[in-house]
Protein backbone atom coordinates (compact mmCIF):
# COMPACT_ATOMS: atom_id res chain seq x y z
CA UNK A 1 0.00 0.00 0.00
CA UNK A 2 2.81 2.36 0.75
CA UNK A 3 3.77 1.94 -2.95
CA UNK A 4 0.48 3.61 -3.89
CA UNK A 5 0.00 5.79 -1.14
CA UNK A 6 2.89 8.06 -1.67
CA UNK A 7 2.81 7.91 -5.25
CA UNK A 8 2.93 11.04 -7.71
CA UNK A 9 0.93 12.26 -9.95
CA UNK A 10 3.45 12.47 -13.11
CA UNK A 11 4.09 8.46 -11.83
CA UNK A 12 0.50 7.31 -11.36
CA UNK A 13 -0.20 8.22 -14.79
CA UNK A 14 2.26 6.93 -16.57
CA UNK A 15 1.14 3.75 -14.83
CA UNK A 16 -2.51 4.38 -15.68
CA UNK A 17 -1.68 4.93 -19.20
CA UNK A 18 -0.12 2.02 -19.69
CA UNK A 19 -2.50 0.06 -17.80
CA UNK A 20 -0.13 -1.48 -15.37
CA UNK A 21 -2.38 0.58 -12.67
CA UNK A 22 -6.17 0.53 -12.47
CA UNK A 23 -8.08 4.10 -11.93
CA UNK A 24 -10.61 1.60 -9.79
CA UNK A 25 -7.98 -0.26 -7.82
CA UNK A 26 -6.01 2.85 -7.18
CA UNK A 27 -8.69 4.89 -5.77
CA UNK A 28 -10.08 1.96 -3.51
CA UNK A 29 -6.83 1.67 -1.91
CA UNK A 30 -6.51 5.25 -1.08
CA UNK A 31 -10.19 5.16 0.59
CA UNK A 32 -9.23 2.35 2.51
CA UNK A 33 -6.37 4.33 3.73
CA UNK A 34 -8.22 7.45 4.33
CA UNK A 35 -10.79 5.66 6.72
CA UNK A 36 -8.00 3.68 8.66
CA UNK A 37 -5.92 7.23 8.96
CA UNK A 38 -8.41 10.09 8.95
CA UNK A 39 -9.36 9.03 12.80
CA UNK A 40 -6.31 10.26 13.72
CA UNK A 41 -5.46 13.16 11.18
CA UNK A 42 -8.99 14.72 10.25
CA UNK A 43 -7.61 15.72 7.03
CA UNK A 44 -10.94 15.04 5.59
CA UNK A 45 -14.10 16.23 6.40
CA UNK A 46 -16.57 14.16 4.06
CA UNK A 47 -15.36 11.20 1.84
CA UNK A 48 -17.43 10.87 -1.27
CA UNK A 49 -16.54 7.22 -2.36
CA UNK A 50 -19.43 6.39 -4.67
CA UNK A 51 -18.44 9.26 -6.13
CA UNK A 52 -14.38 8.46 -6.17
CA UNK A 53 -15.54 5.00 -7.39
CA UNK A 54 -18.01 6.04 -10.44
CA UNK A 55 -15.50 8.36 -11.79
CA UNK A 56 -12.63 5.68 -11.24
CA UNK A 57 -15.09 3.44 -13.59
CA UNK A 58 -15.34 5.92 -16.34
CA UNK A 59 -11.67 6.89 -16.43
CA UNK A 60 -10.85 2.83 -16.38
CA UNK A 61 -13.34 2.28 -18.99
CA UNK A 62 -11.96 5.38 -21.71
CA UNK A 63 -8.23 4.75 -21.05
CA UNK A 64 -8.75 1.05 -22.29
CA UNK A 65 -10.65 2.92 -24.70
CA UNK A 66 -7.56 4.84 -25.50
CA UNK A 67 -9.54 8.27 -24.97
CA UNK A 68 -7.07 8.97 -22.25
CA UNK A 69 -7.63 12.94 -21.31
CA UNK A 70 -4.12 13.49 -19.79
CA UNK A 71 -1.82 13.35 -16.74
CA UNK A 72 -4.70 13.67 -14.27
CA UNK A 73 -7.26 11.04 -16.08
CA UNK A 74 -7.89 8.48 -13.12
CA UNK A 75 -5.84 10.34 -10.67
CA UNK A 76 -7.26 11.16 -7.21
CA UNK A 77 -7.71 14.34 -5.63
CA UNK A 78 -9.71 16.08 -2.94
CA UNK A 79 -10.77 19.77 -2.54
CA UNK A 80 -10.61 22.19 0.59
CA UNK A 81 -14.11 22.44 1.72
CA UNK A 82 -14.40 26.24 0.55
CA UNK A 83 -14.44 25.22 -3.04
CA UNK A 84 -18.27 24.32 -4.46
CA UNK A 85 -18.24 20.38 -6.27
CA UNK A 86 -22.02 20.42 -7.44
CA UNK A 87 -24.39 18.75 -5.52
CA UNK A 88 -21.78 18.06 -2.39
CA UNK A 89 -22.05 20.85 0.90
CA UNK A 90 -19.73 23.54 1.15
CA UNK A 91 -19.27 24.16 4.21
CA UNK A 92 -16.19 25.97 5.12
CA UNK A 93 -15.48 23.38 7.91
CA UNK A 94 -18.11 25.80 10.13
CA UNK A 95 -21.33 25.04 11.59
CA UNK A 96 -23.12 28.24 9.21
CA UNK A 97 -22.95 26.54 6.34
CA UNK A 98 -23.30 22.45 7.14
CA UNK A 99 -27.00 22.37 5.27
CA UNK A 100 -25.01 24.47 2.12
CA UNK A 101 -25.55 22.12 -0.81
CA UNK A 102 -23.60 23.68 -3.59
CA UNK A 103 -25.55 24.09 -6.79
CA UNK A 104 -22.71 24.31 -9.47
CA UNK A 105 -19.21 23.11 -9.68
CA UNK A 106 -16.56 26.14 -9.41
CA UNK A 107 -14.23 26.28 -12.14
CA UNK A 108 -11.50 24.58 -10.72
CA UNK A 109 -13.76 21.73 -9.86
CA UNK A 110 -14.96 21.74 -13.58
CA UNK A 111 -11.51 21.46 -14.88
CA UNK A 112 -10.76 18.82 -12.89
CA UNK A 113 -13.78 16.97 -14.07
CA UNK A 114 -12.64 17.85 -17.61
CA UNK A 115 -9.42 16.26 -17.22
CA UNK A 116 -10.65 12.66 -15.58
CA UNK A 117 -9.55 13.33 -11.86
CA UNK A 118 -11.12 11.22 -9.41
CA UNK A 119 -13.17 13.69 -6.64
CA UNK A 120 -12.04 11.71 -3.25
CA UNK A 121 -13.91 14.35 -1.18
CA UNK A 122 -13.58 17.59 0.77
CA UNK A 123 -11.15 18.57 3.23
CA UNK A 124 -10.69 20.38 6.20
CA UNK A 125 -9.97 23.86 6.36
CA UNK A 126 -9.57 26.47 9.42
CA UNK A 127 -13.24 28.33 9.18
CA UNK A 128 -13.85 30.15 6.44
CA UNK A 129 -10.57 30.05 5.71
CA UNK A 130 -9.32 31.97 8.90
CA UNK A 131 -10.29 30.81 12.09
CA UNK A 132 -7.85 28.12 13.32
CA UNK A 133 -6.80 25.91 14.47
CA UNK A 134 -10.19 25.47 16.57
CA UNK A 135 -12.27 22.72 18.77
CA UNK A 136 -15.51 24.28 19.12
CA UNK A 137 -16.62 23.55 15.56
CA UNK A 138 -18.61 20.86 14.05
CA UNK A 139 -15.24 19.06 12.73
CA UNK A 140 -11.93 18.63 14.90
CA UNK A 141 -8.86 20.51 13.00
CA UNK A 142 -6.31 18.22 10.77
CA UNK A 143 -3.15 17.07 12.64
CA UNK A 144 0.16 17.30 11.30
CA UNK A 145 1.36 13.32 10.69
CA UNK A 146 5.28 15.36 11.71
CA UNK A 147 5.60 15.43 15.23
CA UNK A 148 3.23 14.00 18.06
CA UNK A 149 0.14 16.39 18.36
CA UNK A 150 1.65 19.22 15.81
CA UNK A 151 -0.21 22.25 14.06
CA UNK A 152 -0.38 21.27 10.39
CA UNK A 153 -0.15 25.03 9.36
CA UNK A 154 -3.53 26.68 7.44
CA UNK A 155 -5.55 27.55 6.64
CA UNK A 156 -5.89 24.57 3.82
CA UNK A 157 -4.65 22.38 6.66
CA UNK A 158 -6.37 19.11 5.57
CA UNK A 159 -4.95 19.63 2.26
CA UNK A 160 -1.36 19.57 3.51
CA UNK A 161 -2.17 16.75 6.06
CA UNK A 162 -3.94 14.57 3.61
CA UNK A 163 -0.74 14.90 1.05
CA UNK A 164 1.64 14.04 3.74
CA UNK A 165 -0.29 11.23 4.72
CA UNK A 166 -0.42 9.61 1.39
CA UNK A 167 -4.10 9.78 1.34
CA UNK A 168 -3.87 11.03 -2.10
CA UNK A 169 -1.49 12.61 -4.51
CA UNK A 170 -3.52 16.26 -5.38
CA UNK A 171 -5.11 18.76 -3.71
CA UNK A 172 -6.51 22.19 -4.07
CA UNK A 173 -5.68 25.08 -0.92
CA UNK A 174 -6.87 28.41 -1.42
CA UNK A 175 -4.48 31.28 -0.05
CA UNK A 176 -5.73 34.94 0.72
CA UNK A 177 -2.60 35.47 3.49
CA UNK A 178 -0.37 32.39 2.56
CA UNK A 179 -2.47 29.07 3.39
CA UNK A 180 -1.31 27.45 0.32
CA UNK A 181 1.96 27.98 1.64
CA UNK A 182 1.27 27.33 5.69
CA UNK A 183 0.37 23.91 5.44
CA UNK A 184 3.00 23.05 2.75
CA UNK A 185 5.67 24.67 4.67
CA UNK A 186 4.57 22.65 7.85
CA UNK A 187 3.86 19.36 6.12
CA UNK A 188 6.83 18.99 3.89
CA UNK A 189 4.73 18.89 0.54
CA UNK A 190 4.70 21.60 -2.02
CA UNK A 191 2.46 24.21 -2.23
CA UNK A 192 1.87 27.15 -4.83
CA UNK A 193 0.01 30.49 -4.46
CA UNK A 194 0.13 31.26 -7.83
CA UNK A 195 -0.29 34.85 -9.91
CA UNK A 196 -3.27 36.74 -8.81
CA UNK A 197 -5.84 36.11 -11.91
CA UNK A 198 -4.34 32.93 -13.38
CA UNK A 199 -6.84 30.86 -11.44
CA UNK A 200 -10.37 31.78 -11.37
CA UNK A 201 -12.12 31.99 -7.97
CA UNK A 202 -15.69 31.55 -9.60
CA UNK A 203 -17.46 29.05 -6.94
CA UNK A 204 -14.72 29.17 -4.31
CA UNK A 205 -16.33 31.06 -1.06
CA UNK A 206 -14.11 34.37 -0.16
CA UNK A 207 -12.26 35.25 2.25
CA UNK A 208 -11.09 38.79 1.22
CA UNK A 209 -11.94 38.84 -2.60
CA UNK A 210 -8.68 40.95 -3.75
CA UNK A 211 -6.25 39.05 -1.75
CA UNK A 212 -7.68 35.33 -2.81
CA UNK A 213 -6.02 32.86 -4.97
CA UNK A 214 -6.38 29.51 -5.21
CA UNK A 215 -3.42 26.66 -5.60
CA UNK A 216 -1.97 23.71 -6.51
CA UNK A 217 -0.48 21.47 -3.60
CA UNK A 218 1.23 17.93 -3.98
CA UNK A 219 4.26 16.75 -2.87
CA UNK A 220 6.70 17.05 -5.57
CA UNK A 221 7.51 20.30 -7.87
CA UNK A 222 6.61 18.09 -11.40
CA UNK A 223 3.30 17.42 -9.57
CA UNK A 224 2.17 20.98 -8.96
CA UNK A 225 3.28 22.18 -12.21
CA UNK A 226 0.81 19.06 -14.21
CA UNK A 227 -2.19 20.29 -11.31
CA UNK A 228 -1.62 23.87 -12.78
CA UNK A 229 -1.52 22.93 -16.20
CA UNK A 230 -5.10 21.79 -15.36
CA UNK A 231 -6.76 24.36 -13.08
CA UNK A 232 -5.11 27.73 -14.79
CA UNK A 233 -6.80 29.22 -17.68
CA UNK A 234 -8.86 32.62 -18.11
CA UNK A 235 -12.61 32.78 -16.87
CA UNK A 236 -14.62 35.63 -17.92
CA UNK A 237 -16.99 34.94 -14.88
CA UNK A 238 -14.39 36.12 -12.47
CA UNK A 239 -13.33 39.83 -12.48
CA UNK A 240 -9.94 38.90 -11.27
CA UNK A 241 -9.24 36.72 -13.66
CA UNK A 242 -6.23 37.24 -15.98
CA UNK A 243 -6.80 37.46 -20.02
CA UNK A 244 -3.35 36.36 -20.79
CA UNK A 245 -1.95 33.22 -22.71
CA UNK A 246 -1.33 29.96 -21.00
CA UNK A 247 2.14 29.21 -20.02
CA UNK A 248 3.47 26.18 -20.28
CA UNK A 249 4.49 25.27 -16.64
CA UNK A 250 6.19 21.58 -17.45
CA UNK A 251 8.43 22.53 -20.68
CA UNK A 252 11.72 24.17 -19.05
CA UNK A 253 11.27 22.30 -15.89
CA UNK A 254 14.49 20.41 -16.22
CA UNK A 255 16.04 23.21 -17.82
CA UNK A 256 18.33 24.09 -14.83
CA UNK A 257 19.44 26.86 -12.73
CA UNK A 258 22.76 27.78 -14.65
CA UNK A 259 23.30 31.46 -15.15
CA UNK A 260 19.98 32.49 -13.44
CA UNK A 261 19.63 35.50 -10.91
CA UNK A 262 18.48 34.34 -7.72
CA UNK A 263 17.44 37.30 -5.24
CA UNK A 264 17.88 35.94 -1.59
CA UNK A 265 15.84 38.22 0.81
CA UNK A 266 17.39 37.95 3.91
CA UNK A 267 16.33 40.38 6.14
CA UNK A 268 13.31 38.94 6.08
CA UNK A 269 14.26 36.17 8.50
CA UNK A 270 17.05 37.83 10.17
CA UNK A 271 16.49 41.75 10.64
CA UNK A 272 12.46 42.02 10.19
CA UNK A 273 12.27 38.55 12.34
CA UNK A 274 14.43 36.27 13.81
CA UNK A 275 13.45 32.81 12.55
CA UNK A 276 14.74 29.86 14.44
CA UNK A 277 18.14 29.10 13.73
CA UNK A 278 17.49 25.39 12.16
CA UNK A 279 15.19 27.37 9.43
CA UNK A 280 17.91 30.42 8.72
CA UNK A 281 20.66 27.18 8.44
CA UNK A 282 18.14 25.70 6.03
CA UNK A 283 17.33 28.73 4.28
CA UNK A 284 21.33 29.67 3.81
CA UNK A 285 22.24 26.09 2.88
CA UNK A 286 19.69 26.20 0.15
CA UNK A 287 21.12 29.23 -1.22
CA UNK A 288 24.17 27.76 -1.09
CA UNK A 289 22.74 24.72 -3.09
CA UNK A 290 21.63 26.99 -5.81
CA UNK A 291 25.14 28.72 -6.02
CA UNK A 292 26.79 25.00 -6.55
CA UNK A 293 24.38 24.64 -9.28
CA UNK A 294 25.50 27.85 -11.10
CA UNK A 295 22.81 30.11 -10.55
CA UNK A 296 24.19 33.68 -9.14
CA UNK A 297 23.07 34.25 -6.02
CA UNK A 298 22.12 38.07 -4.20
CA UNK A 299 21.10 39.74 -1.62
CA UNK A 300 18.44 42.13 -2.32
CA UNK A 301 16.37 43.85 -0.08
CA UNK A 302 12.49 44.74 -0.25
CA UNK A 303 10.32 46.96 2.33
CA UNK A 304 10.26 45.46 5.75
CA UNK A 305 8.10 42.55 6.45
CA UNK A 306 5.76 45.11 8.89
CA UNK A 307 4.85 46.64 6.22
CA UNK A 308 3.22 44.06 4.07
CA UNK A 309 1.51 42.29 7.25
CA UNK A 310 -0.06 45.88 8.49
CA UNK A 311 -1.68 46.06 4.77
CA UNK A 312 -2.79 42.30 4.86
CA UNK A 313 -4.37 42.38 7.60
CA UNK A 314 -6.05 45.05 7.21
CA UNK A 315 -7.46 44.40 3.92
CA UNK A 316 -8.48 40.76 4.73
CA UNK A 317 -10.48 41.85 7.53
CA UNK A 318 -12.26 44.49 6.09
CA UNK A 319 -13.41 42.60 3.33
CA UNK A 320 -14.41 39.55 5.56
CA UNK A 321 -16.25 41.56 7.01
CA UNK A 322 -18.07 42.65 4.34
CA UNK A 323 -18.81 39.38 3.22
CA UNK A 324 -19.86 38.09 6.74
CA UNK A 325 -21.66 40.83 7.84
CA UNK A 326 -25.08 39.38 7.01
CA UNK A 327 -24.57 36.17 9.13
CA UNK A 328 -22.72 38.03 12.05
CA UNK A 329 -26.00 40.59 12.26
CA UNK A 330 -27.85 36.96 12.45
CA UNK A 331 -26.09 34.36 14.10
CA UNK A 332 -22.94 35.48 15.63
CA UNK A 333 -23.05 32.21 17.77
CA UNK A 334 -22.72 29.52 14.46
CA UNK A 335 -18.83 30.95 14.45
CA UNK A 336 -16.49 29.31 16.30
CA UNK A 337 -14.58 31.60 18.69
CA UNK A 338 -11.20 32.36 16.43
CA UNK A 339 -12.85 33.28 12.94
CA UNK A 340 -15.72 35.54 14.98
CA UNK A 341 -12.67 37.19 16.48
CA UNK A 342 -10.39 38.22 13.36
CA UNK A 343 -13.83 39.03 11.42
CA UNK A 344 -14.93 41.04 13.92
CA UNK A 345 -11.72 42.58 13.46
CA UNK A 346 -13.30 44.42 10.52
CA UNK A 347 -15.97 45.70 11.98
CA UNK A 348 -14.16 48.46 13.85
CA UNK A 349 -11.93 49.48 10.87
CA UNK A 350 -12.44 52.57 9.56
CA UNK A 351 -13.09 53.34 5.62
CA UNK A 352 -10.21 55.73 5.65
CA UNK A 353 -7.79 53.12 7.08
CA UNK A 354 -8.75 50.67 4.36
CA UNK A 355 -8.18 53.04 1.79
CA UNK A 356 -4.54 53.63 3.12
CA UNK A 357 -4.58 50.04 2.89
CA UNK A 358 -4.85 49.68 -0.50
CA UNK A 359 -2.42 52.66 -0.97
CA UNK A 360 -0.10 50.89 0.58
CA UNK A 361 -0.68 48.15 -1.77
CA UNK A 362 -0.27 49.64 -4.78
CA UNK A 363 3.25 51.37 -3.14
CA UNK A 364 4.42 47.90 -1.97
CA UNK A 365 4.10 46.25 -5.35
CA UNK A 366 5.56 49.04 -7.40
CA UNK A 367 8.70 48.87 -5.01
CA UNK A 368 8.33 45.06 -4.74
CA UNK A 369 8.49 44.81 -8.84
CA UNK A 370 11.27 47.27 -8.87
CA UNK A 371 13.58 45.37 -6.92
CA UNK A 372 12.64 42.31 -9.18
CA UNK A 373 14.03 43.78 -12.15
CA UNK A 374 17.45 42.26 -11.56
CA UNK A 375 16.35 38.99 -11.09
CA UNK A 376 14.84 35.61 -12.19
CA UNK A 377 13.25 34.69 -8.80
CA UNK A 378 13.55 35.38 -5.29
CA UNK A 379 14.30 33.11 -2.29
CA UNK A 380 13.22 33.68 1.37
CA UNK A 381 11.60 31.88 4.31
CA UNK A 382 7.91 31.01 4.22
CA UNK A 383 7.61 30.20 7.83
CA UNK A 384 10.28 31.36 11.09
CA UNK A 385 9.29 28.10 12.50
CA UNK A 386 9.09 24.52 12.82
CA UNK A 387 4.96 23.58 13.54
CA UNK A 388 4.22 23.50 17.62
CA UNK A 389 1.75 21.23 19.30
CA UNK A 390 -1.50 21.96 17.94
CA UNK A 391 -3.22 22.04 21.48
CA UNK A 392 -1.09 24.29 22.43
CA UNK A 393 -3.08 27.63 21.73
CA UNK A 394 -0.43 30.35 23.03
CA UNK A 395 2.23 28.63 20.55
CA UNK A 396 -0.11 29.27 17.67
CA UNK A 397 -0.94 32.16 18.06
CA UNK A 398 2.48 33.21 18.19
CA UNK A 399 3.42 31.71 15.23
CA UNK A 400 0.85 32.70 13.43
CA UNK A 401 2.22 36.06 11.95
CA UNK A 402 5.94 34.78 12.13
CA UNK A 403 6.04 34.22 8.31
CA UNK A 404 6.98 35.91 5.02
CA UNK A 405 4.46 34.85 2.77
CA UNK A 406 1.48 37.70 2.98
CA UNK A 407 3.90 39.98 0.62
CA UNK A 408 2.94 37.98 -2.16
CA UNK A 409 -0.36 38.27 -1.68
CA UNK A 410 -0.08 42.22 -1.72
CA UNK A 411 1.75 41.65 -4.81
CA UNK A 412 0.15 39.21 -6.69
CA UNK A 413 3.19 37.74 -7.71
CA UNK A 414 3.47 33.84 -7.51
CA UNK A 415 4.86 32.08 -4.56
CA UNK A 416 5.69 28.09 -4.05
CA UNK A 417 6.76 26.88 -0.26
CA UNK A 418 8.36 23.50 -0.49
CA UNK A 419 10.57 21.81 2.16
CA UNK A 420 14.32 22.70 2.73
CA UNK A 421 15.13 19.93 5.52
CA UNK A 422 14.58 19.33 8.98
CA UNK A 423 15.04 20.16 12.08
CA UNK A 424 16.77 17.59 14.70
CA UNK A 425 13.17 16.71 16.19
CA UNK A 426 12.11 15.60 12.62
CA UNK A 427 10.38 18.42 12.10
CA UNK A 428 9.91 19.72 8.17
CA UNK A 429 11.34 23.22 7.23
CA UNK A 430 10.50 25.17 4.15
CA UNK A 431 11.43 27.85 1.92
CA UNK A 432 10.20 30.22 -0.47
CA UNK A 433 10.61 31.17 -4.15
CA UNK A 434 9.12 33.95 -5.69
CA UNK A 435 8.60 34.77 -9.26
CA UNK A 436 7.67 37.63 -11.57
CA UNK A 437 3.64 38.08 -12.15
CA UNK A 438 3.03 34.71 -14.73
CA UNK A 439 5.97 33.40 -14.98
CA UNK A 440 5.23 30.12 -12.73
CA UNK A 441 7.43 28.17 -15.51
CA UNK A 442 10.57 29.88 -14.18
CA UNK A 443 9.40 29.26 -10.14
CA UNK A 444 9.12 25.52 -10.56
CA UNK A 445 12.26 25.33 -12.97
CA UNK A 446 14.31 26.97 -9.63
CA UNK A 447 12.26 24.96 -7.53
CA UNK A 448 12.84 21.55 -9.29
CA UNK A 449 16.31 21.71 -9.55
CA UNK A 450 16.78 22.51 -5.60
CA UNK A 451 14.27 19.41 -5.41
CA UNK A 452 16.16 17.37 -7.65
CA UNK A 453 19.79 18.44 -5.73
CA UNK A 454 18.48 17.20 -2.26
CA UNK A 455 16.75 14.32 -0.21
CA UNK A 456 13.98 15.76 1.04
CA UNK A 457 11.18 14.28 -1.03
CA UNK A 458 12.22 10.86 -0.04
CA UNK A 459 11.69 11.27 3.66
CA UNK A 460 7.69 10.29 5.18
CA UNK A 461 6.64 11.13 8.29
CA UNK A 462 7.37 8.50 11.36
CA UNK A 463 4.67 5.35 11.03
CA UNK A 464 3.38 6.16 7.24
CA UNK B 1 -9.18 54.33 21.78
CA UNK B 2 -7.16 51.67 23.98
CA UNK B 3 -9.28 51.91 26.87
CA UNK B 4 -11.75 49.69 28.39
CA UNK B 5 -15.13 50.60 26.68
CA UNK B 6 -18.19 49.99 28.82
CA UNK B 7 -21.06 47.73 27.62
CA UNK B 8 -23.47 50.20 26.19
CA UNK B 9 -20.34 51.73 24.17
CA UNK B 10 -19.37 48.34 23.16
CA UNK B 11 -23.52 47.66 21.94
CA UNK B 12 -23.64 50.90 20.11
CA UNK B 13 -20.71 50.40 18.24
CA UNK B 14 -22.07 46.98 17.20
CA UNK B 15 -25.28 48.48 16.27
CA UNK B 16 -23.52 51.25 13.92
CA UNK B 17 -21.81 48.25 11.99
CA UNK B 18 -25.26 46.19 11.57
CA UNK B 19 -24.42 43.54 14.26
CA UNK B 20 -27.19 44.14 16.76
CA UNK B 21 -27.27 40.86 17.94
CA UNK B 22 -23.67 40.04 19.95
CA UNK B 23 -23.79 38.94 23.15
CA UNK B 24 -21.83 39.88 26.41
CA UNK B 25 -19.36 37.54 25.40
CA UNK B 26 -19.09 38.89 21.93
CA UNK B 27 -18.82 42.48 22.87
CA UNK B 28 -15.93 41.24 24.78
CA UNK B 29 -14.19 40.22 21.27
CA UNK B 30 -15.34 43.31 19.97
CA UNK B 31 -13.17 45.21 22.66
CA UNK B 32 -10.05 43.03 21.67
CA UNK B 33 -11.38 44.15 17.91
CA UNK B 34 -11.38 47.81 18.60
CA UNK B 35 -8.11 47.52 20.49
CA UNK B 36 -6.47 45.35 17.29
CA UNK B 37 -7.89 48.00 14.47
CA UNK B 38 -6.62 51.03 16.79
CA UNK B 39 -3.23 49.02 16.93
CA UNK B 40 -3.12 48.28 12.77
CA UNK B 41 -3.81 51.96 12.22
CA UNK B 42 -1.37 53.26 14.17
CA UNK B 43 1.03 51.15 12.36
CA UNK B 44 -0.08 52.67 8.75
CA UNK B 45 2.19 54.60 7.11
CA UNK B 46 1.08 58.46 7.12
CA UNK B 47 2.28 60.05 4.08
CA UNK B 48 -0.15 59.01 1.57
CA UNK B 49 -1.40 61.82 -0.01
CA UNK B 50 -3.88 62.19 -3.17
CA UNK B 51 -1.68 61.46 -5.67
CA UNK B 52 -1.57 57.66 -4.16
CA UNK B 53 -3.96 56.01 -6.48
CA UNK B 54 -5.63 52.70 -4.78
CA UNK B 55 -4.36 49.14 -5.68
CA UNK B 56 -7.55 48.50 -6.87
CA UNK B 57 -9.15 50.67 -10.12
CA UNK B 58 -12.36 50.37 -11.52
CA UNK B 59 -12.03 49.63 -14.94
CA UNK B 60 -13.99 48.94 -17.98
CA UNK B 61 -13.87 47.13 -20.87
CA UNK B 62 -14.93 48.19 -24.42
CA UNK B 63 -17.75 46.08 -26.18
CA UNK B 64 -16.53 43.61 -28.11
CA UNK B 65 -17.01 44.00 -32.19
CA UNK B 66 -17.26 47.32 -34.25
CA UNK B 67 -19.77 49.95 -33.21
CA UNK B 68 -21.48 52.96 -35.78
Amino acid sequence: MTDLAFLGIAEAAARLREGTLSPVSYTEALLERISSLNRRYHAFIRLTPELAIAAARQAEREIKEGEWRGPLHGVPFALKDIIDWAGLPTTAHSKLLIDHIAASDAWVSQRLKAAGGVMLGKLATHEFAIGGPSFDLPWPPAVNPWGGNHFPGGSSSGSGVALACGMLPAALGSDTGGSVRNPASMCGIVGLKPTYGLVSRRGVLPLANSLDHVGPMTRSVRDNALLLQVIAGYDGADPGSADVPGGDYLAGLERGVKGLRIGLVRHFYTEDLQAHPEQIAALDQAAEILRQLGADVQEIRLAPLEQYAVCTRIIIRCEAFAIHRPWLATRPDDYGDLARQRILDGAVMSAADYIDALRLRARLTRQTLDAFAGIDVALTASNMDPACRIDDAEACARLYPRQARQPFNVTGQPALAMPAGFTEDGLPLSLQLIGHPFQEAMVYRVAQAYEAATPWRERRPPGL
Amino acid sequence: MDKAMTKDELAAVAAAAGLPRLSDKHLEQLQASVAAADELSRRLPKDFDWTDELALTFRLRAPAGERP
